[in-house]
């Protein structure tokens, strides 16, 4: 009487079943955390990053409002040593142009005077990681109000401010000052370098004043041409950072040359 | 998730404040690991030499 049913649709078997669905759930749940872990590490390093610059930059404010309140300046004396050149001669040894005029060495107080001889305002070498000057550009915008430069170009100097690479003039002085700056994280102070172009002003200031540089050139190189960093003839001041944005591939980098502030008569009169 | 959060020592108080340290610690790791990541990946600082 009772005829066995013919279930037409094969079911799958219970254990195909559960292997199909353990591969689904693993490979989903692996997408959702490796999501997760991408998302967590964008957010970190545009908005963490910048937020910790940002409360650094802060405090960096006050202590270079500090040092400009309470350091000394003094005045040495500078000979000026005028050096023949081709005008527009690149020296890849030098790291670019190299200029007629002023180049210069700094003497002791008690050599014999000569009538070339110039006073020069020299300021105390600030310890590491201290902050001791602000660089503002006027015509990048975030770099408007300035961004607070600290001594040093330590991973952990960068992440409080530009910073001031050791052994190099600080700016202001006769020779190649050299600054470098996140491109991308940590605030982000040198983002927009790219926009320069010859003839903007770069303000830098320092406990001896407002030193402004006027950029000639803008290159890109390895992150071990040390030349860029070699001194110069008259004063510079060089911006260095990473190129292109979200890369630490290659260096994108800003000569300018002082062409006013307390020391540009001494250095190129 | 849940398997590990129950299988935590103690009563559920005390689950509750292993499982905070734990998220607190991986996250700062976490964090560290990100930044090894980023400067030397994305963003050294661009620094000459």
């Amino acid at each position: 009487m009772d005829e066995p049913m013919n279930n037409p649709v094969e079911q799958p078997t219970p254990r195909s079943t559960g292997v199909l669905t353990r591969i689904v759930r693993i490979v989903g749940w692996t997408s959702i955390v490796v999501g997760v872990l991408i998302l967590g590490f964008v957010a970190q390093q545009l908005f963490v990053t910048t937020w910790f610059a940002q409360q650094n930059q802060t405090a960096l404010t006050e202590e270079v409002e500090e040092r400009f309140a309470a350091a000394e300046t003094t005045e040495i004396e500078y000979v000026p040593q005028v050096s023949v050149t081709n005008p527009g001669d690149t020296n890849a040894g030098t790291g670019g142009t190299i200029v007629e005029g002023g180049s210069g060495s700094v003497t002791d107080e008690d050599a014999p005077l000569s009538p070339q001889k110039r006073s020069l305002l020299v300021e105390s070498t600030p310890e590491p990681g201290a902050a001791f000057a602000v660089i503002r550009i006027p015509t990048i915008d975030r770099l408007k109000d300035g961004w607070v430069v600290v001594e040093g170009v330590e991973l952990r100097n960068l992440k409080n401010g530009a910073g001031h690479m050791p052994r190099t003039p600080l700016p202001g002085q006769p020779g190649n000052a050299v600054i470098s700056g996140h491109r991308t994280t940590y605030g982000a102070p040198f983002h927009e370098l790219d926009e320069l172009n010859p003839g903007d002003t770069i303000e830098v200031d320092t406990v001896l004043g407002t030193h402004v540089y006027e950029v000639r050139e803008t290159i890109i190189v390895q992150p071990s041409e040390l030349w860029v960093t070699e001194p110069r003839d008259g004063a510079w001041l060089t911006l260095t950072t990473c190129h292109p944005k979200f890369s630490s591939r290659q260096r994108l980098i800003v000569f300018a040359e002082l062409i006013d502030g307390p020391n540009w008569e001494t250095i190129y009169a | 998730m849940k398997q590990w959060f129950v299988g935590l020592p103690g009563p559920m108080p005390l689950k509750v404040v292993v499982a905070a340290i734990v998220v607190f610690v991986a996250l700062v790791l976490l964090f560290f690991v990100y930044d090894w990541i980023g400067t030397t990946l994305l963003d050294s600082g661009g620094t000459i030499g």
